[in-house]
């Protein structure tokens, strides 16, 4: 038996449909936990789960933690953190490491479970990995020793060209929260099995605090940028809102397709935060991105750069996404666009 | 409403990485000579509460963790319409991780007394977590609403919506709550004149300015040292490294007939057995 406690990943479900980063975060849990020798346990919160449980085992989880409840019908921070602080406290000892997605859903539950365990949390990595760390503070002796078997919470570090290493060997659950789009996800086997345990939670009062008046799906046709195959977005080089409709013009000629754009056209005002790639957007990894005038900062470039193929318009001949896209053309955007989705359809279409 | 809410707005001094000065060429920035600025999430979180003191009256104080030069922040947040500001500076929270940080600004919020709403940005651009106005509400034991858009206080009670992934939640609460303000939400409006005026005449007189802007340390607000700074931190940066450059394998087209660049492109990317073909419609 391993000297380790399990990992944890809390799934991450909207309206009983597990979103992506739920199979991302299993699949690196599985190889943690593989190096960890322990095993993997998924904690899932919600109502009406159905065959959900079975799908987390299949897709990674050793064992299911199931909070399946009305009051978790829909998610709010108060009532789905009670129902994981509950869960992970019914366990003998704390869990090695926890992962949540980061996530709308991650983003806002994952903070308070580690604040009440008041233990470390990592945002938005973007790889994860086991390793031993040496601590050689001066400031914080308590502290100094040679730790092993680490989470080892990898992001990209702030608007800048970094990634950094974070530790919290001192407390477990050792926490963090990863990106869609930038793990490995668990390969499928409907022939695995494991345990389902269904826990009981005791809400108070007090967990009722904010009341979800109404939940409004996107309305749009446009896809989910995270399941999008292609995607097409555009920067501040369109110079205003109306070159969203080239945008989205050249994605129609696409399936599976979705407006993206950058941050700089975000903050203008020209296009919802929702469409926003980028470190302090969403993390993609469709089989074809388009860049239009987009220059390519290492903001928009960590969300993007592991999409299949990638294709960058932009006047500037010098712009830094032609250092990474795969294919560039330098010209007005304009006037490639409209160009591009006609020589697509008479190439390539079926 | 009688007397309005009593709102806190945390904001922080950042780094302006889109300016040149500081930014070395690696991307890394050198904080010693880099430009410095307002966390634009957080001018968002200002607006909210520029606008609910708007709407229902009260008080706004804007909350800063940082060292001296923070103060700056504070002053600007002045010039937009904060009534307040306290800068919570203390050679001990340095290297504070964001459960250490939430603790000092959680204690700060305490020490304000009775605050109704804690407003924060989403997120800081140099941080970038989003995690420390969760952990502040935790703490506080409030509830919390992060990637709030819009949000008005009717018969007291805070109705807001949220983005989520694939849309919006539409949430009702009330006060005292935390609320993180996405970076979709109203923009901050422009600087009244009459607010710059008065900043300016405030800055010429120290004693006025240093009651307006309060400077407390951690004894002020009654924090616990061991729980901030490197040693209240459960988190270090162990090692950083750049990102991998993959310059070069760009294939550029640049000729002079942008239709024929199109078709040479399109067919390469054809040719290459990308797997885009099964997309097009």
């Amino acid at each position: 038996m391993s000297q380790y406690e399990d990992i944890v990943v809390i799934a991450d479900q909207i309206q009983n449909d597990l979103r992506p980063i739920t199979f991302e975060l299993l699949g690196a849990a599985q190889t943690l936990a593989a190096k960890l020798d322990v095993k993997v346990r998924a904690i899932v919160m919600g109502h009406n789960l159905g065959s959900i449980p079975q799908d987390l085992i299949h897709n990674g989880a050793d064992s299911v933690y199931v909070v399946d409840q009305p009051e978790l019908a829909e998610y709010t921070t108060l009532t789905y953190r009670r129902a994981a602080i509950s869960v992970i406290e019914s366990f003998e000892r704390p869990p090695h490491i926890a992962l949540c997605g980061a996530t709308t859903l991650g983003r806002d539950l994952a903070p308070r479970i580690a604040s009440h365990f008041e233990t470390g949390l990592t945002a938005d990595c973007t790889e994860l990995d086991i390793g031993d760390y040496e601590h050689k503070g001066k400031a914080d002796p308590s502290k100094t020793g040679t730790y092993n078997n680490c989470l080892y919470a990898i992001r990209p570090s702030f608007g800048e060209s970094l990634k950094a290493r974070i530790l919290g060997p001192w407390k477990n659950p050792q926490m963090a929260t990863a990106r869609t789009g930038a793990l490995i996800p668990f390969v499928t086997d409907t022939t695995r099995t494991g345990r389902i345990v269904a826990i009981k939670v005791k809400f108070e009062e007090s967990d009722f605090r904010v009341k979800v008046i109404e939940t409004v799906r996107a309305v749009s046709d446009a896809l989910d940028l995270i399941r999008a195959k292609v995607i097409v977005s555009g920067g501040f080089g369109l110079g205003g809102p109306e070159g969203f409709d080239v945008v989205s013009d050249l994605a129609s000629v696409f399936k599976e397709s979705a407006v993206g754009s950058s941050r700089k056209a975000v903050d203008s005002g020209w296009i919802p935060y929702s469409h926003q790639v980028g470190q302090t957007g969403k993390t993609v990894r469709p089989v074809l991105y388009i860049a239009l005038g987009i220059s390519g900062a290492i903001q928009h470039r960590v969300g993007m750069s592991n999409s299949g193929t990638i294709i960058a318009v932009n006047k500037d001949e010098k712009a830094p996404i032609f250092q990474f896209a795969h294919y560039g053309i330098v010209g007005d955007l304009y006037d490639i666009a409209p160009m591009l989705k006609e020589q697509f359809k008479k190439s390539m279409a079926s | 409403m009688g007397n309005g809410y009593k709102m806190a707005v945390l904001i922080k001094q950042v780094p302006d990485t889109s300016s040149a000065a500081g930014v070395n060429p690696d991307g890394t920035v050198d904080r010693a000579r880099a430009k410095r600025m307002i966390n634009p999430f957080d001018k968002y979180a200002l607006q909210k509460a520029i606008e609910t003191r708007a709407s229902h009256g009260g008080e706004i104080i804007v909350v800063s963790m940082g060292p001296p030069p923070a103060m700056e922040v504070l002053v600007e947040a002045l010039e937009y319409g904060a009534d307040a500001g306290y800068l919570l500076s203390d050679r001990r929270l340095a290297a504070s991780d964001t459960l250490a940080t939430a603790y000092a600004l959680y204690k700060t919020v305490v020490y304000l007394k009775d605050v109704d709403i804690v407003f924060t940005g989403l997120q800081t651009t140099d941080g970038d977590t989003a995690q420390t106005g969760p952990q502040i509400a935790e703490r506080l034991d409030v509830a919390q609403i992060t990637y709030c858009e819009t949000m008005e206080i009717v018969d007291g009670r805070i109705h807001a919506s949220r983005i989520i992934d694939g849309g919006i939640q539409k949430l009702e609460t009330a006060p005292p709550a935390l609320i993180t303000v996405a970076n979709s939400a109203s923009r901050l409006e422009h600087k009244k004149f009459t607010n710059v005026h008065m900043v300016k005449k405030l800055s010429r007189d120290k004693a006025e300015m240093e009651k307006r802007i309060r400077v407390v340390t951690l004894d002020d607000i009654g924090a616990e040292p061991e729980r901030v700074g490197l040693l209240g931190s459960p988190t270090v940066v162990g090692k950083t490294w750049k990102l991998g450059e993959k310059g070069g394998s760009c294939k550029l087209f640049k000729g002079d007939k942008p239709s024929h660049e199109v078709e040479l492109l399109v067919n390469a990317v054809a040719s290459e057995g990308r797997g885009v073909e099964e997309f097009v419609l």
